[in-house]
């Protein structure tokens, strides 16, 4: 047992260097910087927005209509001229984003049921996300004026009638069922909110799985280009400790480095989407009573998942080392496990698994890395033939690949084994 | 003398092309026994078999009367191989790089400690050893790894052409070690092309080529055989 701590430290030692400290740091403050602008620009955003106003009809409804838009919490700001082109100047000089142009008419239009036409006007002073979401204020203000402005038709028209009850005689009450639990509820609502509150597994699963391949590749390869590995392998400490204490080392440094970089997603998540947790409110409530809360045995049963995709990887990833004639070689060698995590984690995120075609799901089913991906969304649904079957073939797949990996290191492969990109062969 | 390694008509393929076709050879202890011959001849492979690397295809090795095939772990615990190229952890200091390589031949912290020692008067790197490895010349790097081959007192320290690369100063220090720790009981089983080296250092010696023992004896007795001045003209004399 000493000897394998002794190897176990070494390795960690090799992993956590200067560079790699220096990159977690880096990627963390990155991650958290981005997440305070956005978050920064997100309240510009919410925050009361300012419209330039010109009313040329300055008629009994358009001054209503103005009212209506500071009771939505615009800031108005009325321009003090008869011409349009003096007031797109003054908008601009005041440096407002929007100028709404009421024509002159607009009463005597709406009281006569006519469709009036009003103008107006974005400047655009930067093609930034933030901007971009300016664009929806129009909109908003549209929605607005006419919804202000056909209520106060039909109050005129019909009093005793309510605008609302006639403009939307059918309203619905959204009910959602999960396996036998009923709640009311949108689909939509709970669907996004589930989607919300596990985007984080796949980010880890992926990161973990990627982070500790590549470490152990490339510790495998370094000592070939350093030429370290032949006086290790003729060390009184046998080959099967040798692989599992590159395997354990990179299982711990991936893990940990998937935390920071998970601690820095989440505060750059944040920012983006601000706390899910605090702005769902009632969600929470019914995602209980549906059901869909991740109870202990369920999140050990993620974490059994979890671990054994980590394991698969680390085992495969311990032959394409053996592969790598030196560091160079071995990111290359990292691309086909990359894409064997990449490919199930794309489609978890935009297809749902199960509705797959035949061969496409016989593919996916058949790498490894896809049954995690599943295993939080089967969790909840309660589907678990699919968690059982998952964990028993990846299960298979490691104790393969661990074997294989192993016999690799005890014969003479572990030194004669590599693949010639140049020639496109194997040589054994 | 006692016979420690027992190497018995072994063979080697590597696909179809048989490298070893065959040798034998015998270790005495405290013996320094080289093998010398050509490029290719073998040699490298034949030091990489008994030190556990490749997987004899035919024959025998036995060291203090253990089988390779059934015990290469009393194999690894006996000896130490320093091969031909060989580097050490870049990011390690030179006295963590020996820490590190003590801690697999004993438990004890004493005996670690006694290892290092041996192997810094080996090293002879002075205050260097404290630096990491990554800095080192090629001749240093050598030199720790010598010193990390013979800390052990290993029953046999199998040193493929221990003096690659270094300078002419640096390589009559590594002979003179060899030499010293031979006196003291160690085996040593040698290869290097450099047949003078191998005639100043080897009690006897093999000569090899093509994967066949051409001859066997000490240097003065192949020198007789052959008449020749030194090794290399025997080497010459016995391929023709």
């Amino acid at each position: 047992m000493k000897k394998f701590s002794n190897l176990l430290i070494k390795e960690i030692r090799e992993l956590i260097n200067k560079q790699l400290i220096f990159s977690f740091l880096f990627t963390f403050f990155l991650f958290y910087l981005i997440g305070q602008v956005a978050r920064t620009e997100a309240k510009k955003a919410e925050a009361a927005r300012r419209v330039a106003i010109l009313d040329l009809d300055r008629s009994a409804v358009s001054r209503g209509l103005l009212d209506n838009l500071r009771l939505i919490r615009f800031q108005v700001e009325e321009l003090e001229t008869q011409d349009k082109e003096e007031a797109i100047a003054k908008a601009q000089e005041k440096n407002l984003p929007f100028l709404l142009i009421i024509p002159t008419g607009l009463g005597e239009g709406v009281e006569k049921l006519e469709t009036e036409e009003i103008e107006t006007y974005s400047f655009l002073r930067s093609f930034s996300m933030s901007e971009a979401r300016y664009s929806d204020v129009f909109r908003v203000i549209l929605e607005a004026a006419n919804n202000y402005l056909s209520n106060e038709v039909l109050k005129k028209k019909l009093p005793e009638v309510s605008p609302d009850n006639l403009k939307k005689p059918l309203k619905s009450r959204d009910f959602v069922i999960v396996r036998n639990q009923r709640a009311e509820a949108s689909a939509s609502a709970i669907a996004g909110f589930v989607y919300a509150q596990s985007i984080f597994v796949p980010i880890i699963l992926a990161m973990i799985l990627i982070y500790s391949s590549q470490m152990v590749i490339s510790a495998i390869a370094l000592e070939k280009q350093n030429k370290t590995l032949e006086t290790l392998l003729t060390v009184p400490i046998s080959r099967s400790s040798i692989v599992a204490a590159k395997m354990l080392a990179a299982g711990i440094v991936g893990l940990l480095s998937a935390l920071i970089y998970l601690a820095g997603f989440r505060w750059y998540m944040k920012g983006l989407t601000g706390d899910i947790t605090a702005a769902a409110g009632g969600v929470t409530k019914i995602i209980k009573e549906l059901g869909l809360t991740m109870t202990m045995g369920g999140s050990i049963v993620l974490v059994i998942s979890l671990f054994l995709a980590i394991l698969c990887a680390l085992a495969l990833a311990t032959i394409l080392g053996v592969l790598a004639e030196d560091y160079r070689s071995a990111q290359s060698l990292i691309m086909p496990l990359v894409f064997m995590v990449m490919i199930p984690y794309i489609l978890s995120i935009f297809a749902d698994l199960k509705t797959l075609s035949l061969p496409a799901k016989i593919l996916v089913y058949a790498i490894p890395f896809s049954h995690p991906f599943m295993t939080a969304q089967n969790i909840l649904l309660h589907n678990y033939r699919s968690i059982v079957f998952g964990i028993i073939y990846m299960f298979l797949v490691f104790i393969v690949l661990v074997f294989t990996a192993a016999r690799i290191f005890s014969t003479d492969r572990v030194l004669t084994m590599k693949l010639r990109w140049r020639r496109k062969a194997v040589v054994l | 003398m006692a016979v420690i390694l027992e190497v018995e008509e072994l063979r080697k393929y590597y696909g179809q092309f048989e490298a070893l076709k065959g040798i034998s050879f015998e270790v005495n202890q405290g013996e320094i026994f080289g093998l010398i011959g050509p490029n290719g001849a073998g040699k490298t492979t034949t030091l990489r078999i008994i030190a556990t690397l490749l997987t004899l295809s035919a024959g025998k090795v036995k060291l203090l009367g253990y089988d390779l095939k059934e015990n290469p772990e009393k194999f690894r615990e006996n000896i130490s191989y320093l091969p031909e190229e060989a580097g050490a952890y870049r990011n390690l200091t030179g006295v963590d790089y020996l820490r590190f390589m003590a801690k697999f031949y004993d438990q004890s912290p004493e005996e670690w400690a006694k290892f290092i020692d041996r192997a810094v008067n080996i090293a002879d790197l002075g205050p260097r050893l404290k630096d990491k490895v990554g800095t080192y010349s090629k001749g240093m790097v050598r030199k720790l790894l010598l010193a990390r081959a013979l800390m052990t007192k290993p029953v046999l320290a199998i040193l493929d052409e221990p003096t690659s690369g270094l300078d002419v100063i640096n390589s009559l220090e590594v002979r003179e070690i060899i030499k010293r720790y031979a006196r003291e009981g160690l085996s040593v089983l040698l290869s290097s092309h450099n047949m003078l080296e191998v005639e100043f250092l080897s009690d006897r010696v093999a000569l090899i080529d093509q994967g066949r023992i051409l001859a066997i004896g000490t240097p003065h007795e192949l020198k007789e055989k052959y008449q020749a001045p030194n090794l290399e003209v025997v080497f010459r004399r016995a391929v023709e």
